[in-house]
């Protein structure tokens, strides 16, 4: 994954163990409002000017790697999203019509290997983690996905926003139909 | 020359397909999408004989530029030649069969096959090989062993096709009239189109013909369908296509074009106006450059499948293969076209908004993507797969005294198109080679 990872030579400063504790709690607690399908409540922590990405990953030679290794800005994606994006997103969900989400799709997000580290400004913190992603439909459909996301987040009064998401699979070839949740 | 592929021995075919396959009758079997034996049909007597689409022309625009992909399940590479050619080689060496190039796109001087060390050049041609002097003790012919090379490739305003079929007829023949649609949204502007960066690929639990039918001729889902994708990005539900004064679904060769003459009926559904605008000042020289009729159609309520296995929507500006891997699994492959002329941040509305509607999550796709995996799992069943399922709308729609290049149908709300691309898959299932294909074209082969 070397070739995915920026920054490996930035001085990067730990946060309290206090603190480490407070935004673990905000992942969980982000990740299960996305199960217990809450979505307005899950929208709510995005900062107004997110940016929600997850980058298409391209299978390129180490001599042929682009702006980021395996993906770059500017090629296609999965997500790469402003809050008016997220929001449509969620605005389907909700709808009556969403045939296919009735029944429903049953979740569990997991969060781990939380690493979180003071950012660029006061109150913004870089936090690195790894996720798991299991969804369950109908009687027997199970779609399993793994990743790794670099977050920013900004303190806001006792909680936080999300200012940016980065999430990065390690598949170049999705081994199931859609994505009909948020990683 | 000596390594241009002939094409593989081609099997009897199948008895009673007309019992699966009775267009004449207005009917199909779910059999058609989920038979192992049908599937290994398809390999040699489709995807083995068709022209199929490989790559954009943006994609490799300089000497050695490559793209991987696959013709049917067999992997090729499509690379960018000295002389400005493309060349479209197997992937997999002539010694043991090793796959010799991993990466899905990249730039190169060749290829070497990490087994033995064979090296091929940007032409195919063996160059040189591990140990290369044991091989000249046996008397090896290097000039025998290059890549093996697809037997036809070209290409039709930037879409570059490729058939393993020497007897195929040119991709113009193949292509016929449909190109004239075609230009409608791959030639509106000077300079032509290119594919956004990248190619996002997914798998499906769907029978290839499934999505591939879905964009030759079926609008009838999209209200149904789609209409929680409409009300989250447009506020509404879709166009209502029966109220359209004038729509048509025109077909050729088993290919497929269903239309609205709404301009932008397609486009608006990205809920970007910069792009709805961007089509209307456009519009005044499309019609200069390809007539009026042709404006109307650039980013409107459409979309359109090439035979076999190519897809696209003018104004979402999805462009697809759904690639066959068994009878009941696709591995999706999707690119985003743009006008190369367009300014950057119409390309970049573009590039996000096919993501938001149409990719694995895409508001759009999420709804399609259930109903077609089940459309081919209920096909397990045995009692199930033998019953009729009804592709009848329409049947007598046929536009005998119409100026419109190919077989036009009036209304898009229409299985002409379905209907048309079932016959041609029961054809080529039907019959061993090429001059042995019925032609059933009635309408005109250019516009008048």
């Amino acid at each position: 994954m070397s070739a995915q990872s920026e920054n490996q030579t930035e001085q990067l400063y730990p946060v309290s163990l206090e603190q480490h504790h407070k935004v673990s709690c905000f992942l969980a607690y982000e990740y299960r409002l996305l199960d217990e399908e809450c979505f307005d409540d899950w929208l709510a922590l995005m900062h107004e000017d997110v940016h929600y990405w997850m980058p298409g990953i391209e299978n390129r030679r180490r001599e042929n790697l682009l702006e980021h290794g395996f993906y770059a800005g500017d090629h296609m994606a999965y997500f790469d999203d402003s809050l008016r994006d997220l929001g449509r997103r969620v605005a389907r969900f909700k709808q009556p019509s969403a045939w296919a989400e009735n029944p429903g799709t049953r979740n569990v997000h997991q969060v781990s290997n939380i690493e979180v580290y003071y950012g660029e400004t006061d109150g913004e913190y870089v936090v690195h983690s790894v996720f798991q992603s299991v969804r369950s439909r109908g009687l027997d459909e199970e779609y399993v996905i793994y990743g790794r996301r670099k977050d920013v987040l900004v303190q806001q009064g006792g909680s936080f926003k999300i200012k940016k998401r980065l999430i990065l699979i390690p598949s170049a070839t999705l081994s199931c139909k859609n994505i009909n949740t948020f990683l | 020359m000596s390594n241009i592929i002939k094409t593989i021995d081609v099997t009897d075919s199948l008895e009673n397909l007309k019992d699966v396959c009775d267009i004449e009758n207005g009917r199909i079997a779910g059999k058609i999408f989920y038979d192992q034996a049908i599937y290994e049909q398809e390999l040699e007597k489709i995807f083995a004989r068709c022209w199929l689409f490989v790559a954009h022309e943006s994609q490799i625009p300089d000497t050695g530029d490559y793209i991987t992909t696959t013709m049917g399940e067999d992997e090729v590479i499509v690379i960018r030649q000295k002389d400005g050619g493309i060349k479209v080689f197997l992937n997999a060496c002539p010694h043991r069969g090793n796959k010799v190039c991993f990466a899905e796109s990249g730039t190169t001087r060749g290829f070497i096959c990490n087994y033995h060390g064979w090296s091929f050049n940007v032409q195919g041609n063996l160059v040189g090989q591990h140990e290369s002097g044991i091989y000249e003790a046996s008397d090896f012919d290097k000039a025998k062993w290059g890549l093996k090379e697809v037997a036809q490739v070209d290409s039709w305003k930037g879409l570059v096709f490729a058939t393993f079929d020497p007897e195929a007829p040119t991709l113009q023949e193949y292509l016929g009239p449909m190109t004239w649609y075609l230009d409608a949204l791959f030639d509106n502007q000077e300079g032509g189109t290119e594919f956004v960066g990248g190619c996002i690929r997914s798998t499906y639990e769907c029978n290839w013909k499934i999505a591939a039918e879905n964009f030759v001729g079926d609008i009838l889902h999209a209200g149904w369908t789609h209409d929680s994708a409409a009300r989250a990005m447009l506020g509404g539900s879709v166009a209502k296509v029966s109220d359209f004064d004038e729509s048509y679904s025109v077909n050729w060769n088993g290919h497929g074009y269903e239309f609205a003459l709404d301009t932008v009926g397609n486009v608006a559904v990205l809920g970007e106006s910069a792009l709805n605008k961007y089509l209307h000042t456009i519009k005044p020289s499309v019609a200069e450059r390809l007539g009026e009729f042709r404006s109307n159609m650039i980013g409107a309520v459409s979309s359109c499948t090439l035979f076999p296995n190519f897809s696209f929507l003018a104004g979402q500006n999805t462009v697809r293969v759904w690639q066959p891997r068994g009878p009941n699994k696709i591995e999706l492959f999707t690119w985003v076209v743009v006008n190369k002329s367009a300014p950057q941040e119409i390309k970049e509305k573009w590039r996000k908004g096919a993501m938001m509607t149409f990719s694995p999550t895409g508001v759009f796709e999420m709804d399609d993507g259930e109903n077609w995996e089940y459309c081919t799992k209920t096909a397990k069943g045995r009692v199930t797969a033998a019953q009729d399922l009804y592709i009848g709308l329409g049947m007598n729609t046929l536009q005998r005294d119409t100026s419109l290049p190919g077989n036009v149908y009036k209304g898009q709300l229409n299985e002409a198109n379905a209907r048309a691309y079932y016959q041609q898959w029961f054809d080529h299932l039907s019959t061993k080679r090429w001059s042995e294909l019925p032609d059933r074209n009635i309408g005109k082969k250019e516009a008048e």
